[in-house]
């Protein structure tokens, strides 16, 4: 990450527009034990509070490390029940990287952060069926799969 | 340019610029060798 991603400029002001970036380097067992990290490079997403919202085992090239971290910071403003920001950062994510591999995350967070605004069951459904047509082989594709049975 | 890591092995000092900038944290565990 160090030779690759770090360096690159869409990276740095990404980080530095939407993070407060700490390394911790493996020699800190108390933390890597507290995190139950066992491999490098891993990459957690914390609030202010320390509770953990989003986590990536190893190498990210720039595009899918902006993309995945975009969507971490969509879950960040999701647990914090701030939905249009949350929903702000999962459409960012889907239009700037369609083809990533956390698109398909932003998919089903946005479908269930617009119900948790909305209490409207509509927007599941629809995350299932964009799921299904854009991602068939996802694990969102199949978590979002109860879903279909929500009236259109 | 180059990433301008706020702390380097400093949990704490994280928790408490997050809570100002109202930023999440991102915690990245590398191994530096």
């Amino acid at each position: 990450m160090g030779a690759v991603t770090y360096p690159n400029d869409k990276v740095v002001k990404f980080v530095d527009y939407n993070f407060v970036p700490v390394q911790i380097e493996a020699s800190n067992t108390a933390l890597m034990n507290q995190f139950k990290v066992s491999w490098t490079p891993t990459i957690i997403v914390l609030d202010a509070d320390g509770n953990e919202i989003h986590r990536v085992v190893g190498f990210l090239a720039p595009e899918e490390f902006i993309s995945t971290f975009m969507v971490g910071k969509g879950k960040y403003y999701f647990n914090a029940e701030q939905h249009p920001e949350a929903q702000g950062m999962f459409d960012e994510a889907l239009r700037d990287y369609p083809d990533s591999a956390a698109a398909a995350e932003a998919v089903f967070f946005m479908g269930v952060s617009r119900y948790k605004m909305t209490h409207d069951p509509k927007p599941l459904r629809a995350s299932y069926e964009t799921l299904t047509a854009k991602f068939p082989g996802s694990e969102w594709t199949k978590r979002a799969a109860p879903y279909r049975l929500i009236p259109n | 340019m180059a990433l301008n890591i706020c702390w380097l092995n400093d949990l704490a000092k994280a928790k408490d610029h997050a809570r100002q900038t109202k930023k999440p944290i991102l915690l990245d565990f590398f191994n530096p060798q």
